[in-house]
């Protein structure tokens, strides 16, 4: 029998190189774009899971992240279309002085 | 995990911040090809290691190997690419190889409605922002990335992180998963007392379907779940609605002259 842990390792890969474009991008679009790519991550950690202890938990935990991220998306963007109005910029300096 | 095969899987992952060190965009100092050799070998490293981890290869292998190829490179262009349109296209293609994986591990129904609701509703929607948004030519803050190299060094030690204790997942865990999955217990969705007949098919239906497996385990035990989710859409509906739209004014309304010199010392927010 496989071990499964081939798809957890990718799982944790899609999740750091979302977390690396979080850290390093500075287009407000692109920063939650790579919010989306650690939610795949984490879905095919967690259906991973799933399939290793033999039941459907896993799964609807799944479901239920896609409704997060449906969430998350749609607030998301109707705030950056707010910013963009406010300063014409989708860069992310661009509000910097909100760090104190 | 011997000694050995951690420290091949450090090796990729080293090469593999290396490579995407070198592809995230930097102005003039971005080198996709060098980043791209990088990354290539990276991906080589990767899968000595996992072969190793691979113990009875059947069928599936292949595809595993091919999907995740493609989730990684597209992951890789989704955090690199200059332009946002891209960056978003490419996710749509990790979106799909993820799914593709979903499907390998027989989560078909989590797998189909991930593709409905990314690369149809989530991303269309990323995509209309990003045309709104346009912008003629690459701006300056998409040609440059925030500190390339510490958040390299600090994605890629956690990725290490994670990955190392992710491959020492024991094999004998999984043995008989699939059969599990198979005799799971029966599900009384409709109670009938008089006929047998129903029951029968109804778990012959439970052993052959995903969706259904899935349905009665979101409906019975994650109904609460459900429930809130719901509301949680509604909520990010009226709050969507309530950051985005645009205050008109009354009809007839005219706002009185502000007086002079104070022209220009308030801005309206829109």
């Amino acid at each position: 029998m496989n071990s499964l842990a081939e798809y957890s390792v990718i799982s944790a890969i899609l999740f750091a190189l979302g977390l690396v474009g979080f850290m390093t991008r500075r287009n407000l679009i692109v920063i939650f774009l790579s919010t989306e790519l650690m939610f795949q991550g984490i879905v095919l950690n967690v259906v991973t899971y799933a399939r290793l202890h033999g039941n459907t938990d896993g799964q609807a935990f799944g479901l239920f992240m896609l409704v997060i991220a449906a969430v998350e998306a749609g607030l998301a963007l109707g705030m950056i279309v707010l910013l963009y109005r406010r300063r014409g910029t989708l860069d992310a300096e661009a509000w910097s002085f909100m760090q104190g | 995990m011997t000694p050995e095969t951690a420290y091949l899987l450090y090796f990729a992952f080293a090469l593999g911040g290396a490579g995407v060190y070198f592809l995230l965009p930097r102005g003039e100092a971005t080198k996709p090809a060098i980043g791209a050799l990088f990354g290539l070998g990276s991906l080589i490293a990767l899968a000595l290691v996992l072969s190793t981890r691979i113990i009875t290869p059947d069928h599936t292998t292949y595809y595993f190997y091919l999907f995740s190829t493609i989730a990684i490179a597209g992951a890789v262009r989704v955090i690199t690419h200059p332009r946002p349109v891209y960056s978003a296209l490419y996710f749509i293609l990790v979106v799909i190889a993820v799914s593709a994986l979903l499907v390998l591990l027989e989560a078909e129904f989590l797998a189909v409605a991930a593709i409905i609701v990314y690369a149809g509703a989530i991303m269309v929607t990323y995509l209309f922002v990003i045309m709104l948004a346009q912008q003629t030519s690459t701006p300056h803050y998409d040609s440059r990335s925030r500190e390339p190299l510490l958040a390299v060094m600090a994605g890629f030690v956690l990725m290490a992180a994670i990955a190392t204790r992710s491959a020492d997942i024991a094999p004998s865990q999984v043995a008989g998963a699939s059969t599990a999955l198979n005799n799971a217990s029966p599900i009384v969705l409709v109670s009938d007392d008089a006929s047998g007949d129903s029951s029968t098919t109804m778990d012959e239906a439970l052993s052959s379907s995903n969706t259904l497996l899935v349905g009665a385990s979101v409906m019975t035990k994650y109904v609460v779940v459900l429930e809130i989710s719901g509301i949680l859409l509604l909520v990010s509906m009226v709050g969507a609605i309530a950051l985005s739209r645009k205050r008109v004014p009354m009809e007839g309304y005219r706002p009185t002259a502000p007086p002079l010199g104070q022209i220009g010392k308030e801005v309206e927010p829109y």
